[in-house]
This record gives C-alpha cells, sequence and structure tokens, in this order.
C-alpha cells in the first residue's frame, strides 16, 4: 500500500520537477501519468496494491474537486457576465464531440478491419 | 468558539458530512445525473460561507488535503489505461483517430462559440480543457491563464449533459455499437459520463473509461502544444 502511494507520489513530483525545469506546458499530474505509464510498461508484474489506491482515488474523484467548485462563489460576476455563452458551449460542444467521436470510431471501425466478432 | 471556526476541521468535516447527505440522495435517485453529489453539496456549501461571512480562501485553505489528493489521482489514471492496453492495441486505428477528432472538436467548438460572444482570454482558457476528467481541466486551465474554479464547473456541467444526452442522443443516431457509444461518452464527458454508460452497460462503461483516461493525455497535450507555439 505504502509502496503504491510512494509510487504515485514520486511520479508526479517527477512530472512537477520536469515541467519545472523543461518548461513544458504539460501540468506536472499529466507528466506523471506518462511516467508511470511507462514504468508499468518497464517493470512488468502484478500490482493489487496500485489498483487498490488509484481504483480508490477514482472511485472518490468527486468529493475532491468539492473544494474547487465551491471556488466558483468568487466568480459571480464572471457567471453572471458570460453565464449564456458558458452555457451554450459547453452544451453545443459536448453534444457535438460525443456525436463526432461516435461516428468516427464506427466508420474506423469499419475500414480498419478491426471489427471481428470477439 | 471562534479558534474552532479557524482550523480546518470544521469544514473537513462540514464538507464530508454534506457530501456524505448529497451521495445518498444520489444514490437514492439511482444516480440521476442531475443529483450528482458535488451539484448538490456545493451550493450549500456557498451558503454556509457567506451566512458565517466565512471568505473562500479559508474555506480552501482548510480543505486543501482534498485537493491535494487531486494531483496523485491524475497519475493514476496510468493504472486503467494500462490494465485495457489490450483493448487499446486491437483497436489502435479507431480509438487514435476518434480520439484526436473528438478532443480536436471539443475544444475548437467550445472555444470558437465563447469567442464569437466576446469572451475574454481568462474564461476562454477555462473553458478549453472542459472535456478532461476535473483534475486536469483545473491544471490545464491555470496553466493556460484561465480560473480552475471555473474550469471544475464548466467540467461538472459538461458530464452532467453528456450523461443525461448520451442515450437518447446516440439511440436516435442508430449508434448500437457499445464500444463506439462508450467511447464517445467518455471522451466528451469524461467520468460523470462513463459513471452512467456504466449503468447502461459493462462494455460501454470500460470504453467509457478508456475514452476519459486518454482524452486527459491527448487534451493537455494538444493544448501544451498550443501554449507553445502561441
Amino acid at each position: 500500500m505504502i509502496d503504491a502511494i510512494a509510487l504515485l507520489f514520486v511520479c508526479q513530483l517527477l512530472g512537477e520537477a520536469l515541467h519545472r525545469l523543461t518548461g513544458l506546458p504539460l501540468p506536472g499530474p499529466v507528466i506523471g501519468l506518462l511516467l508511470l505509464l511507462g514504468w508499468l510498461a518497464l517493470v512488468r508484474r502484478e500490482r493489487p496494491g496500485l489498483e487498490a489506491v488509484t481504483g480508490w482515488l477514482t472511485a472518490h474523484l468527486a468529493i475532491l474537486f468539492v473544494p474547487a467548485a465551491v471556488g466558483v462563489m468568487e466568480e459571480g460576476q464572471i457567471l453572471s457576465r458570460h453565464g449564456l455563452a458558458l452555457v451554450l458551449a459547453t452544451v453545443v460542444s459536448t453534444i457535438l464531440t460525443m456525436m463526432v467521436t461516435v461516428l468516427v470510431f464506427r466508420w474506423a471501425l469499419k475500414r480498419s478491419g478491426a471489427d471481428m466478432p470477439q | 468558539m471562534t479558534e474552532l471556526l479557524a482550523t480546518p476541521i470544521l469544514w473537513l468535516a462540514a464538507t464530508l458530512l454534506l457530501f456524505e447527505l448529497a451521495d445518498r440522495i444520489s444514490r437514492r435517485s439511482n444516480r440521476h445525473p442531475l443529483c450528482h453529489p458535488v451539484l448538490l453539496a456545493t451550493p450549500v456549501l456557498i451558503g454556509l460561507l457567506l451566512l458565517s461571512g466565512t471568505p473562500y480562501p479559508v474555506y480552501h485553505e482548510a480543505t486543501a488535503m482534498l485537493t491535494f489528493l487531486l494531483g496523485p489521482a491524475v497519475v493514476g489514471l496510468a493504472v486503467p489505461i494500462w490494465r485495457l492496453r489490450g483493448l487499446i492495441r486491437r483497436m489502435a486505428v479507431p480509438v487514435a483517430l476518434a480520439l484526436t477528432a473528438g478532443a480536436v472538436t471539443a475544444i475548437t467548438s467550445a472555444v470558437g462559440i465563447l469567442i464569437l460572444f466576446g469572451a475574454p482570454r481568462e474564461i476562454l482558457a477555462s473553458m478549453a480543457p472542459r472535456a478532461t476528467t476535473t483534475p486536469v481541466a483545473m491544471a490545464m486551465a491555470e496553466q493556460l491563464g484561465g480560473i480552475p474554479a471555473l474550469a471544475a464547473v464548466i467540467v461538472l456541467f459538461a458530464g452532467i449533459v453528456g450523461a443525461m444526452t448520451a442515450t437518447p442522443l446516440l439511440n436516435r443516431m442508430g449508434i448500437a455499437d457499445y464500444r463506439a457509444r462508450g467511447f464517445a461518452v467518455g471522451v466528451s464527458a469524461h467520468g460523470v459520463g462513463a459513471a452512467r454508460a456504466f449503468q447502461v452497460d459493462a462494455t460501454a462503461g470500460a470504453f467509457a473509461s478508456l475514452g476519459m483516461a486518454l482524452n486527459a493525455i491527448a487534451t493537455s497535450a494538444l493544448l501544451s502544444v498550443f501554449a507553445l507555439l502561441r
């Protein structure tokens, strides 16, 4: 368990360090994600502890961003001035993205011949 | 009594308690997207802060340990990607093409509409990562000069819209393949959409998780390239 938490922290730490040193605009945790992916590919073994820790974090992700969401209380001016544009942009973009993604996926599945019965 | 207000424990306890309550309501609603626990708990917490005259920075500091865990949670997204690598390899072409098309559509359509409305830069930057999972969107918004809190709320709203429209929309489009359906919901509506996909079908759920995890990488990579070119 502790080794899994340490692995996550070290990956994030290296990610943050790379972010600062190289000026790479990717956020530190995203670089950490890529580093962890590389580590998992490099050192292959069962990792029940890591599965448990990340599974727990993912399952409770919602409460982790409550403090950030509460932060909109300071953005009242933006919300009242640009609320309509924000709502419209989010709704249109969400629906359009689903449509484009599903159509491209289905088209490419047929073209690539990957559409074998499982 | 006033010292109690200054310790983190009060607001941490309030946040956990209200979230647990909201989560029970959400469960009772059979996880209806409009009863998302964050959507229910956040306004109540804002109300409590306003009533008690507590400035947001005090609350933010008190609940810092929750926010802190967002970083490791993002790093941990590597685990589902690694677990689903067989799926990715088998469907490399559709996954790569649909992911790229989805990520580009999400960014350009959302930012494009805001530009038409004449929104300022910090709002564009908060909207651009709207299709990624919340912690990535917050980090990316900050990176681009946006407002993380605004990004968090936009992402939540996008998730709710996606979760509510996915089934009727994809039915009307005549898409029967749960792999394509799930992947599209995950790319466009991240975790909230994936949770909904799992309710509908296990395959759709797995592909939605994959779409969510991969889009966290794709969208931040695209926005980073954009940030570098600018």
